[in-house]
């Protein structure tokens, strides 16, 4: 598909982030996974080794575990704008496990979509709306005493 | 799986081999082709089409939800020390307990063991936007000093509506924890548990971290805002004759500075408003009412200082006093 029928969006923030004070947007992570399936080897691996320093590192986040009989372990990622993003986690190691959640805690929760430029401001325009007048030398269309306008 | 292994054995060991999924689809115990499958999904289909999705579940009646953890996170993510029971005491609506008394009531409980011993955020509601208010207002007249005072007030009115608080509440995680009767929750209840967590932060950790709070999270919402969106001002030139006239100026005299297309259908006139010829402001418009107005309103907000252009309000983190600048400072003096 074009890039113009692919959804898109402007370069944004959540609630103006940073401009005061930085919040981190994710608000909750579940890693459900099955005890004892091999596929979720990785996550369990995750669990003993990484998950409590992940929990420390981020207070404003809660971390739920919750073993469940699964083939498909997944990561739920839930954002302070509301959005949820689940991973899928098959079949990968503890420290990819890791690198991903690490992943998710920077994230905005904004939809990964094409992002329009690489910048954004709220007044595009310097010089402000076009009109008949910009770049014309001031000679150009004043009113004289006569109140006629100068051809 | 083992339970419907073991049922599945029993199923052929009493000699059926038909089951019903659902009322109008028979699920035949083989092991081939789930030939079943397309009935049941177009049915699931068609009762989707017919009811609608279902009604929005609160995130508390969601599987993984201890809500203690909930709100030492929410503490912990705005980087704020929060009382946990003042924070938990703001989340609690009077709604909340009158439905859940009902509820406890209509299940058949007597009326003494039906009342549920929790404190609603009435007192702390009341308390949080009379802050706000007072901060605001504050804040606006130290970075706008020249705005008067029906412009503060409708700044203040802004920030502090329900639309701007409920916006900042919902994208800080507010609307999971807050209890309501309904869900989702209505905006005057959304706004009213915002001010009561505003009410708590003042109880728990002062006044100071409450205003850097305001600050962080309400102030930015101002950022590219105009200051007429604001604030309706119907008559701007008599605006601004009385401004001028109370700061001892000559009056503004407007002057039709230039026009092109008078007589077509896009006519453009330029006003500039004159104060003892000196060019004050300049505006654009279709008509030359419209683009004196539009003059006067230029000049205003130079005259206010809120222009575009202004210079960023400052944002810069709390200094915080380690022991030994508290000893030095206490040395000097």
């Amino acid at each position: 598909m074009t890039a113009r029928g692919t959804a898109s969006r402007f370069l944004q923030g959540v609630l103006r982030n940073g401009v005061g004070r930085y919040v981190c947007q994710l608000k909750r992570l579940s890693l459900v996974f099955s005890r004892s399936g091999q596929s979720s080897l990785g996550v369990r691996g995750f669990i003993e080794e990484g998950v409590v320093d992940f929990a420390k590192k981020h207070p404003g986040t809660v971390v739920y575990v919750s073993p469940e009989s699964c083939r498909i372990p997944k990561i739920v990622a839930e954002y302070l704008n509301g959005n949820v993003k689940e991973e899928v986690v098959t079949c990968k190691t503890a420290r990819e496990i890791g690198d991903l959640v690490t992943k998710l805690a920077n994230q905005s929760g904004l939809d990964i979509i094409r992002i329009r430029k690489p910048f954004h401001t709220d007044s595009p325009s310097i010089q402000g709306q076009w009109h008949p007048f910009t770049n014309r030398p001031p000679s150009v269309g004043p009113i004289r005493h006569g109140g006629r306008e100068d051809k | 799986m083992a339970s419907g292994f073991l049922l599945s054995r029993s199923v052929l060991s009493l000699g059926v081999h038909c089951q019903h999924v659902c009322r109008s689809v028979v699920f035949t115990q083989t092991r081939e082709k789930k030939r079943w499958m397309k009935a049941y999904t177009l049915l699931m289909a068609r009762k989707l089409k017919l009811e609608g999705p279902p009604p929005p579940k609160p995130r508390s009646q969601k599987p993984n939800w201890d809500y203690h953890a909930e709100v030492e996170a929410f503490s912990a993510r705005l980087h704020e020390k929060f009382s946990l029971e003042l924070l938990k005491t703001a989340f609690v609506n009077p709604c909340y307990i009158r439905s859940e008394e009902e509820r406890r009531r209509g299940l058949g409980l007597d009326t003494e063991a039906a009342v549920l011993s929790l404190a609603d955020n009435v007192e702390l509601r009341t308390q949080g936007l009379d802050f706000a208010r007072k901060f605001l207002t504050d804040w606006c007249m130290a970075s706008f000093p020249s705005l008067p005072k029906e412009g503060v007030a409708a700044v203040v009115a802004y920030l502090t509506s329900s639309e701007v608080m409920c916006h900042v509440a919902r994208n800080l995680g507010v609307e999971d924890l807050a209890m309501s009767a309904d869900f989702p929750i209505p905006d005057d209840v959304l706004h009213g548990t915002f001010c009561a967590v505003l009410g708590a932060l003042e109880q728990s950790s002062g006044p100071e971290r409450t205003s850097f709070f305001l600050r962080d999270f309400l102030v930015p919402q101002l950022i590219g805002k105009d200051l007429f969106d604001l604030w309706v001002v119907v008559n701007p030139m008599g605006l601004l004759v009385e401004e001028m006239t109370r700061r001892g100026t000559a009056l503004p005299e407007p002057r039709l500075i230039r026009s092109a297309g008078a007589s077509t259908a896009l006519p453009l006139y330029f006003v500039g408003l004159y104060s003892d010829k000196k060019l004050l402001a300049e505006g654009p418009g279709e008509t030359v009412l419209a683009a004196e107005e539009e003059a006067a309103r230029v000049a205003l907000r130079k005259l206010y200082s809120f222009t575009e252009n202004r210079r960023p309000s400052d944002f810069s983190p709390p200094r915080l006093q380690t022991p030994e600048q508290c000893a030095q400072a206490m040395s000097s003096s």
